[in-house]
């Protein structure tokens, strides 16, 4: 061990540094969410007292007052029809792709799953020109479809590479017997396989529905009064008025309420997930 | 069932074409789809490019051939959008990678408290980039009423033009991206410092003269493939950048923190210039996919 060398007053102060490090990261990075949250309880004279309260009495008056303005109430069950649906045809076409890619063998797999990195790649404002151009030829603006089509061009490639490592982490055994004792492929993969990788699939889910419940650009190109998720949604507020924060702060902490619900339930399976194909190489 | 082991490694043809049709039919719903909704469409991204649509005058749309282009090369907005780009691409990527490596390295060993450090670094990333800019604009950026700002001034630094101020605000955008994103580069540098191997490391360890050397020859060259990972992932995240920088500054003031993207945006969907917003697009998809070129050609060589 390298650091025995050093004497007791040093380690003293060098834990003490990393601990107060530990507490500064702590605060640079949870303080920002934690002050909206404790804006949106704020009155709006509090809001705009110095210096900022820390303790106040908490009102829940912006957020009655969002709840009722139709446009954000409506553009959060948008959002989340979109989230949900993308989530779901994600699944059903991304987890088959990511099993046939790690484990049956057949001609230009490395082709095709290399296409699956590449369509990762593509820049979002490269594909929402003529997507947009497509979809108002098929008359599919403003509609759930298309924006849960589009999205889908974003969490597809990466959920068949994520369902990739997770298959690969299953023993090379599992299909044998049920192969030999004559049950199809698809059977196999239905009854045997895929109740091994449901963590995967969940891990796999929380990332597409985050993803599509986050997504602004194709939002705000794509939506109309109909459809508009609550990030245009949220938009719309400063974009009329810069000092509604109360509104706004409300509005937001219903917006991140979802994420960071799954993100306390589920913290180290998404690290996990996030960092496993960069340490795996 | 069979006689031994041997025996059922040889493949028979019939499973192996039973197993190639298997494998096709898995992926082709989604490779279907990614071709339709992704690769068809940068084709035709590529070829609207060639034409003028302008959607507030359809009756002038024509091909154009390479003018779109050639209008390009003299756009002094574009040049900027370029510049600007450049400097916020590289500038949070080198301080995600370079502060994501301090933190790892500082809480590699001495990390107590996982769990609640890793929850407070987990939170800006999976926050809607929208909101995050919205936030910094108004709550925290804001002259005196903006926390940030607030305590600049206690402090003694006085107020500052965040967002206000062309050089500011680019400066800020970058901060705003940082902050969002470092919490990646010290996850992953975290996860792979942990999954090293044990032995070798501490008999590298002793070697080394001090500190710096420890880092610098035994440690970083073990963890290169994550250092080029995370360059390749946050370069490719930095060049797709738009919601947080659209709310936070909308690319103002004047055009200072207008990237790429942002002008792209414009220029297709407030302009509704769909034909030269689509040679910006393609501008923008043969720099993404140079860059990537050159990141597959390091990550080859390195490893």
């Amino acid at each position: 061990m390298a650091y025995r060398k050093m004497p007791a007053w040093l380690r003293g102060l060098r834990s003490g540094l990393v601990f107060s490090l530990y507490v500064f990261m702590i605060l640079v990075w949870a303080f920002p969410v934690i002050w909206v949250i404790l804006t949106s309880l704020k009155t709006r004279t509090e809001i705009f007292t110095l210096p900022p309260t820390i303790f106040f009495k908490p009102t829940i008056e912006h957020y009655i007052e969002v709840l009722l303005a139709q446009d954000i109430l409506r553009g959060i069950i948008n959002s989340l029809l979109v989230a949900c649906g993308t989530t779901l045809f994600t699944l059903l076409i991304a987890v088959p792709a990511g099993y046939a890619f790690s484990r049956i063998r057949f001609p230009f797999r490395g082709r095709l799953s290399f296409f699956a990195l590449l369509a990762q790649m593509a820049p979002p404002i490269g594909l929402i020109i003529p997507c947009f151009l497509i979809l108002s030829r098929l008359r599919m603006l403003d509609t759930y479809g298309g924006l849960i089509a589009v999205h889908m061009t974003l969490t597809v490639p990466f959920s068949i590479w994520l369902m990739i490592t997770y298959f690969q982490d299953l023993p090379p055994s599992l299909e044998e017997a049920a192969l030999v004792d004559g049950v199809s492929p698809f059977n196999t993969f239905l009854k045997v396989v895929l109740p091994n990788v449901w963590g995967g699939v969940g891990v796999t889910a929380i990332f597409a529905f985050i993803e599509s419940w986050n997504e602004f650009l194709y939002a705000v190109v794509l939506t109309g009064s109909k459809t508009k998720t609550a990030p245009v949604a949220i938009f719309g507020f400063l974009a009329a008025e810069e000092s509604r924060w109360g509104p706004f702060t409300a509005t937001g902490v219903m917006i991140m309420a979802p994420v960071i619900m799954v993100a306390l339930v589920a913290q180290r399976q998404i690290v996990k997930g996030m960092t496993m194909g960069a340490t795996k190489g | 069932m069979f006689k031994g082991g041997g025996e059922k490694k040889r493949l028979r043809p019939s499973y192996i074409r039973q197993q190639e049709r298997f494998g096709f039919a898995m992926i082709t719903p989604s490779m279907l789809f990614l071709f339709i909704m992704a690769a068809f469409p940068l084709i035709m991204l590529v070829g609207m490019s060639g034409f003028r649509i302008d959607l507030t005058y359809p009756a002038g749309n024509r091909w154009l051939g390479v003018s779109n282009y050639l209008q390009m090369v003299h756009d002094s907005r574009f040049m900027h959008a370029l510049k600007v780009t450049a400097i916020y691409t590289v500038s949070t990527v080198f301080l995600q990678v370079v502060t994501g490596l301090a933190l790892a390295m500082t809480f590699f060993r001495s990390f107590r408290g996982q769990g609640f450090l890793r929850v407070s670094v987990l939170l800006p990333m999976i926050l809607a980039p929208v909101v995050v800019g919205l936030a910094f604009r108004t709550m925290i950026m804001t002259p005196q009423y903006g926390i940030l700002d607030y305590i600049f001034m206690v402090l003694g630094f006085g107020s500052k033009p965040w967002l206000v101020d062309p050089q500011w605000a680019l400066f800020s955008v970058i901060i705003i991206h940082t902050w969002q994103w470092t919490p990646f580069a010290f996850l992953v540098f975290l996860a792979s410092l942990n999954a090293l191997p044990a032995d070798p490391l501490e008999a590298a360890l002793m070697d080394a003269r001090n500190s710096w050397q420890r880092f610098w020859h035994v440690i970083l060259p073990m963890i290169r493939p994550a250092v080029v990972i995370v360059l390749i992932f946050r370069t490719m995240i930095a060049l797709r950048a738009f919601a947080a920088i659209f709310s936070a500054t909308g690319g103002g003031p004047g055009t200072a923190t207008e990237i790429l993207n942002l002008y792209t945006y414009r220029e297709s969907f407030n302009s509704l210039n769909l034909g030269y917003g689509a040679a910006l697009g393609t501008a923008l998809l043969v720099i993404t996919v140079v860059i990537s070129m050159i990141f597959f050609r390091m990550r080859q060589s390195r490893m």
